[in-house]
């Protein structure tokens, strides 16, 4: 089993979510999907090698990979109670008419 | 074959996760996509990044329940059927390259150190300070929403 090709798979999906998504909720999807991708590729080369210090590695990353969800979760959710949306693009109409009043 | 079966039905997930328009749904869908990626990580004899992937994506899932529930508006639109299907089908179709393009990983087992060696001795110094990110971090996000809430 190739998993280069299904991380490579799963990485495009998560890329094709970040370009065409304008919701803020599924943009953090696809920014998780992207990373799960890129994680799946190292642990399933350091597992079939046989290197623990790759393993161990990606705990780290998998650590870093949730506190950046929970940073990114707490503002999405102060973003969303303060503009009453979470579509990017009425995010930034809102911000632009606060602009020019 | 547990491996293509459990590659399509995480390329699957994967595209309902990002397609489906509703995000209670999308979440669940997400929740598919980890359960997959901790099987596969079990399979192929990573038992505690399985065990620790499962961990992290409670955690992640149940957050994202919460703020999906919060921020979604409240509609009833259940996805259609059709729409499933279609999404079932692109996910099926585009993991045919991963069956297809199947080459046998090289096997060189136990040329490495041990992941418990390698993570206690080699890197134990790095968890430590993990740690005290991880619990600097949980309390800047804790001081973000308290100033929110006392300005509401």
């Amino acid at each position: 089993m190739d998993f280069v090709i299904l991380s490579l798979t799963m990485i495009a999906i998560g890329i094709y979510g970040l370009l065409t998504k304008r919701d803020l909720l599924k943009v953090f999807m696809s920014v998780e999907l992207i990373t799960t991708g890129a994680t799946l590729n190292f642990v399933m080369l350091t597992s079939s090698l046989g290197k623990g210090l790759g393993e161990a590695f990606l705990i780290l990353a998998f650590s870093t990979d949730t506190v950046i969800s929970g940073v990114v979760l707490a503002l999405l959710v102060i973003v969303c109670k303060k503009y009453g949306t979470s579509d990017i693009n009425e995010i930034l109409k809102t911000d632009q008419k606060e602009e020019t009043l | 074959m547990i491996f293509e079966i459990i590659s399509t039905g995480l390329l699957i997930s994967a595209c309902l996760a990002i397609f489906l328009d509703e995000a209670i749904y999308s979440v669940s869908a997400l929740a598919c996509t980890f359960f997959f990626t901790s099987l596969l990580y079990l399979l192929n004899d990573a038992i505690y990044v399985a065990i620790f992937q499962f961990a992290v994506a409670v955690g992640t899932l149940a957050i994202l329940f919460l703020s999906g529930e919060m921020l979604s508006t409240k509609s009833e639109n259940k996805p259609s059927v059709k729409k499933l299907l279609i999404l079932v089908f692109a996910g099926a179709l585009i993991s045919i390259p991963t069956i297809l393009l199947s080459i046998s990983s090289p096997s060189i087992v136990g040329s490495g150190i041990a992941f418990e060696e390698a993570l206690w001795d080699l890197r134990g110094m790095d968890i430590v300070f993990q740690g005290l990110v991880l619990l600097t971090v949980a309390l800047g996000t804790a001081i973000i929403l308290y100033e929110k809430k006392r300005r509401a």
